[in-house]
């Protein structure tokens, strides 16, 4: 029983100078590689998926095997909540626990926000956050985006050479070569595709509900023409403050998906970056700044998305008194 | 020779656009100086001040991630 006594200075401080000294004698031996960084998501297969009529060719790429492997995540934890719930149990212990408590906290945080409509809109809010934040996190385990398979590089670009480390496995070196490793898995946030695909349902799933919430008179967010003939300066300027609100709807898709990839793009190439310079210690501080980074981001895509569609439902009348 | 002037242009257009951040700084800055004021004077209100702060945070930093992605689309796309 004496390891368990409390000590002044914890126990684990040992592992974290043992990893250092780990870290040292491994940069030693494979000096880091200058990373290989581009903005599109690469191809795992050569031969596309299937091919559409108008889009083209599909291919199977690295963001998308995380998105597979980040939705099994999901499922498993919601089935995990699940069993955990039939038991019957009144406290839910475990897993469960933390997870009652999260939906806890964001479902009182859509009720201070959303008000009535909070059944709407807390489904909307919930998913988006806890997708976020899970593709933000997963790409911050060690190694995540370092396993793949080797290419070789079109003529005239950068390259590195190849060793065998084992029978069928091989790794580069910072030697210059002709290949280069395409990653299995790399960060959902940092493909635009992933980014504008959220950022489309969560613009169009706000004009729904607005349409839902007060009929078709929504359609006056946009175009409103009901001042427009009883007071005459005044009604213009309604008229074209509405269409502002159009355009700034279009502009919102565009302030979605750059802000959520813009900051998750930057945080992977810093991480890349500054693990091929100052390969010891650094990485984990930057690791820990991403971990809040990643937190922040999927809990403003999140909280953008509960004011704007909570802003839809509120109709033009509670709007009126401070626009005049 | 050519491709090394254009290889520098790329570098110098990746800096240029950065000078974009400096506003978003500003801005966070003041947002940051409001809400701590608020948070001073009435200690109570710091739920509430802190969620906005964040939210005014995030919408001021999106205009130097426009810049940052200026800054990327130069460097590595084009």
């Amino acid at each position: 029983m004496e390891n368990v006594s409390p000590r002044r200075h914890g126990f684990y401080r040992w592992f974290v100078l043992a990893f250092i000294v780990l870290t040292v004698v491994a940069v030693s031996f494979f000096p880091p590689v200058r990373p290989h960084i581009l903005v599109a998501s690469e191809h795992i297969t050569t031969s596309p998926l299937f091919t559409l009529p108008v889009i083209g060719s599909v291919y199977l790429t690295n963001t998308m095997t995380t998105l597979l492997v980040v939705d099994i995540l999901i499922l498993l934890l919601a089935w995990a909540v699940h069993r955990s719930m039939s038991k019957g149990g009144l406290m839910p212990g475990g897993v469960a626990g933390v997870v009652e408590a999260g939906v806890e906290a964001l479902y009182n945080l859509t009720e201070t926000t959303a008000g009535r409509y909070t059944k709407m809109i807390f489904p909307w809010f919930a998913t988006f956050m806890i997708l976020v934040m899970f593709s933000n996190l997963i790409a911050l385990i060690p190694g995540f985006e370092a396993f793949g398979s080797l290419e070789r590089v079109k003529a005239g670009e950068h390259g590195n050479a190849a060793i065998q480390l084992l029978p069928g496995v091989m790794a580069i070196t910072n030697q210059p070569g002709e290949f280069v490793v395409v990653s299995w898995f790399r960060g959902m946030s940092t493909d635009l595709n992933f980014t504008v695909a959220l950022a489309l349902i969560s613009v169009i799933t706000t004009q729904i509900i607005g349409f839902k919430v007060q009929g078709w008179r929504y359609i006056f967010r946009f175009f409103n023409v009901t001042t427009l003939f009883n007071k005459p300066f005044f009604g213009v300027m309604d008229f074209i403050v509405s269409v502002l609100e159009l355009i700034s709807q279009m502009a919102l898709i565009l302030s979605f998906a750059f802000r959520l990839f813009g900051n998750m793009f930057a945080g992977m190439v810093l991480l890349f970056l500054v693990a091929s310079m100052v390969p010891v210690f650094m990485p984990s501080m930057i690791m820990t700044f991403e971990f809040g980074i990643g937190l922040i981001q999927a809990f403003v895509f999140g909280m953008l998305t509960l004011v704007f569609m909570s802003q839809a439902t509120q109709g033009h009348e509670s709007g009126e008194e401070h626009s005049g | 020779m050519e491709g090394n002037i254009v290889l520098a242009a790329k570098f110098i257009g990746a800096g240029l656009s950065m000078i974009g951040a400096l506003g978003a700084g500003i801005g966070i800055g003041l947002s940051v100086q409001g809400a701590l004021e608020g948070m001073a004077r009435n200690p109570d209100t710091y739920g509430t001040l802190f969620t906005n702060m964040i939210l005014g945070i995030a919408f001021s930093e999106a205009i130097a991630i426009y810049c940052l992605v200026i800054a990327f689309l130069m460097l590595f796309v084009l």
